[in-house]
């Protein structure tokens, strides 16, 4: 595990060294399409649509499927979970977003800004984005228990994309991702830190095969008790995706039952080695201006 | 009475039967492009450009093959539902009967049924790997 971080901070600092050597090397431009659409499954990409463009999502994910065939693999489960959002590109490189989510009533707001793109001749080996989303949980203010504040019903997320394009069928990308939620119950932590790989294999002109596995660390430094009560499990999924003009479809089972980041990271109780995994889809279309 | 009624029905179907192969053969060609002049002789700077072909080929495949098919002869799953036959790409008359700077003003300024890609590409080279692929449909 601790290789796999200090690989992560290399890569990162790799790539900014690199961009500040970019104006003594012959001019170099960004790969193509090192990932179709800014949505992997349940993750994002350091990939931004162009500037000025409304990209509106459908996210849904099914029942656990753990009972097989009984309720046709979660499609006839209960723990349906779906979110709708917006997202616009304000300008090259940078998206803001607002969506809501059934479960816990989520709304959230996001931000993602891709700092460096990676470029052909390799001056910039990787691509480098950063993720922000902030939650607001919309239920009855009961749910927070004694000493309710406005306040508990925040969550953020925040997380670092590495990505690399290997070559025109095959992009890889690493992250590591800080949760924070101001109410949590007593006997969970407040913070959790998640590394994750994730990627597409491109089989056809429109067709890719995803793949992620997200792992929320239990990093005894920043627990606030003597023990982990629950903690989150990882989040494994696979997909396909297919790209058109205007849209992205991604069709997957994964393991988590959020659909925002930071809930997965903090909460999920699914575990893939024991067939809890969901069904699920996501649609995008998008509007350029 | 009953054979009259038995062979009218069997010509009003067979009258319908035959109107659905008539209907495809009866969308209109688009009239003549009115292409400004800077396009007209507008050079493709990325002519013969090797690295773009398969980038071409994708970009086909995700902005124009629905509409204008694998092929390029305008048999796209959603060309049936176009005014303007979308034209056929395999075509050796056609394609010598336009420039490189026609084909990109046809392809990314479009017109009517054709959409504008202007900001679906962006960028300049992707605009002609789309054209350098189009080019490479001709038979």
């Amino acid at each position: 595990m601790k290789r796999f971080i200090t690989i992560l901070i290399v890569l990162s600092f790799t790539g900014l060294t690199y961009s500040q050597n970019e104006e003594s090397k012959p001019k170099d431009k960004p790969v193509f399409a090192p990932f179709e659409s800014g949505y992997l499954i349940d993750n994002q990409t350091t990939v931004i649509p162009s500037a000025k463009t409304l990209e509106y999502i459908i996210q849904h994910k099914f029942g656990n499927m753990d009972n097989g065939f009984s309720d046709l693999f979660g499609l006839y489960a209960p723990g349906a979970n779906i979110r709708m959002g917006l997202n616009y590109s304000l300008i090259k490189n940078l998206q803001v977003g607002y969506g809501i989510t059934r479960l816990n009533m989520y709304s959230d707001f996001s931000a993602k800004y891709t700092l460096l793109e990676q470029t052909r001749l390799n001056t910039i080996p990787v691509a480098v984005a950063v993720y922000v989303n902030m939650g607001i949980d919309g239920r009855n203010k009961d749910v927070f228990g004694k000493d309710y504040k406005g306040a508990d019903r925040f969550s953020y997320f925040s997380q670092l994309i590495v990505g690399r394009k290997v070559n025109d069928w095959l992009s890889l990308q690493i992250n590591t991702s800080f949760t924070h939620y101001n109410k949590t119950d007593s006997l969970i932590d407040h913070d959790k830190i998640s590394i994750g790989i994730n990627g597409r294999a491109q089989f056809s002109p429109q067709s890719s095969i995803l793949f992620q596995y997200d792992v929320p660390l239990k990093i005894k430094g920043i627990a606030e008790h003597r023990g982990f009560t629950n903690p989150s499990k990882p989040n494994l999924g696979v997909g396909w995706e297919i790209r058109t003009s205007t849209h992205a479809f991604h069709i997957y089972v994964s393991t988590a039952n959020g659909i925002i980041p930071q809930h997965n990271a903090m909460f999920n109780q699914n575990d893939w080695m024991d067939g809890e995994m969901m069904l699920g889809f996501s649609i995008t279309r998008m509007w350029s201006f | 009475m009953k054979n009259r009624i038995i062979i009218l029905a069997t010509i009003v179907i067979g009258a319908f039967a035959l109107l659905a192969f008539t209907v495809p053969q009866e969308k209109k060609k688009g009239g003549p492009w009115e292409i400004p002049a800077e396009y007209k002789t507008m050079e493709n700077t990325y002519k013969g450009d090797a690295s773009l072909e398969k980038y071409g080929k994708q970009l086909y495949a995700k902005h124009c093959r629905s509409c204008h098919g694998n092929e390029g002869k305008g048999d796209g799953p959603k060309a049936r539902n176009l005014d303007t036959d979308p034209g056929n790409f395999a075509d050796a008359a056609w394609q010598n009967s336009v420039t490189d700077g026609e084909l990109y003003y046809m392809s990314i300024m479009g017109r009517d049924d054709m959409p504008n890609y202007e900001s679906k590409i962006v960028d300049d080279e992707e605009r002609w790997a789309v054209i350098n692929y189009v080019r490479s449909l001709k038979e």
